[in-house]
């Protein structure tokens, strides 16, 4: 039994060995907290920046919006 | 392993990765990159065939099976070739970083980026048959040009986040190195794609 969690704990520690650590110095902590809610189920926060941005080319553009839009339903 | 047992358990693999990667996509690309089989690419190709088989019949809008065929063709042609300069861009630059990736893994790795894309182009194909464009300014046409934004968006951050994956568990770089790639690849990547779009293939990039 222990046998089989010590080989385990291994397996899992060598795939998490397997790539370098990121640093970015004094923003790491930072950066840990952005990637660790784009880790699990990131799609809150993809629709949430996407709902920003979308709202933000309206205010910037109005209704021009709708021309690239068409744009890009003709982009396939 | 006969030919059907082996697509029974490549599809499982494949239906458990793409649910991996809308819940857990870190984990699933280490997954991808220390036990992904080749095998998988079968339903990424299959989906990409479905895909261009809708497209060629929305483009064509006639029953002409000559057009038809050149079409998904043209289309096929378009989409293998920026598939391979993608990986083959990403796989040179990881060796002139100092990496020492293995194709396969960045090309299964590369392969489950392509997702989002079929996504996005599934989608919109659909969407020019339901709702054609032009889109217009009145209420509902900028509602409308809203949604289509933010899930244009969505889909491109998932992929943006798929492809950072790729470079991070296909090459095993850092953020610097991964940046460094990226840089090295984008030029490349734009160049192909212009040139596809001045040929008329595909307006918006396939990558």
């Amino acid at each position: 039994m222990v046998d089989v969690t010590y080989q385990k704990f291994v397996k899992r520690w060598e795939e998490v060995t397997d790539i370098p650590p990121q640093t970015f110095g004094p923003l790491t902590s930072l950066y840990k907290k952005m990637t660790r809610r784009l880790k699990v189920m990131p799609w809150p926060w993809f629709v949430g920046v996407s709902t920003l941005l979308a709202f933000g080319l309206y205010l910037a553009f109005g209704s021009a919006i709708a021309s690239l839009v068409t744009l890009l339903q003709r982009g396939f | 392993m006969d030919v059907m047992s082996a697509a029974i358990v490549y599809g499982v693999s494949f239906g458990r990765t793409v649910w991996g990667l809308l819940t857990r996509p870190y984990e699933t690309y280490r997954r991808i990159a220390g036990h992904g089989k080749l095998g998988e690419l079968i339903f990424v190709v299959a989906l990409l065939v479905i895909y261009f088989a809708l497209a060629s019949a929305v483009k064509v809008t006639a029953f002409r099976p000559f057009l038809l065929t050149r079409q998904f063709i043209v289309l096929l042609m378009g989409a293998v070739s920026s598939i391979s300069i993608s990986v083959g861009s990403l796989w040179v630059a990881g060796r002139l970083f100092g990496g020492k990736p293995k194709l396969e893994v960045v090309l299964l790795a590369w392969a489950y980026t392509l997702i989002p894309t079929v996504s996005w182009f599934m989608t919109t194909s659909i969407l020019y048959v339901l709702l054609p464009p032009p889109r217009t300014t009145s209420a509902l046409g900028i509602l409308f040009s809203l949604l289509f934004l933010v899930f244009s968006a969505t889909l491109l951050w998932w992929k943006v986040t798929l492809a950072y994956l790729t470079l991070r568990f296909g090459l095993k770089f850092d953020f610097a190195k991964s940046v460094g790639v990226a840089l090295f690849c984008a030029p490349i990547l734009f160049g192909w794609s212009y040139l596809l779009y001045k040929a008329g293939i595909f307006k918006v990039p396939f990558l």
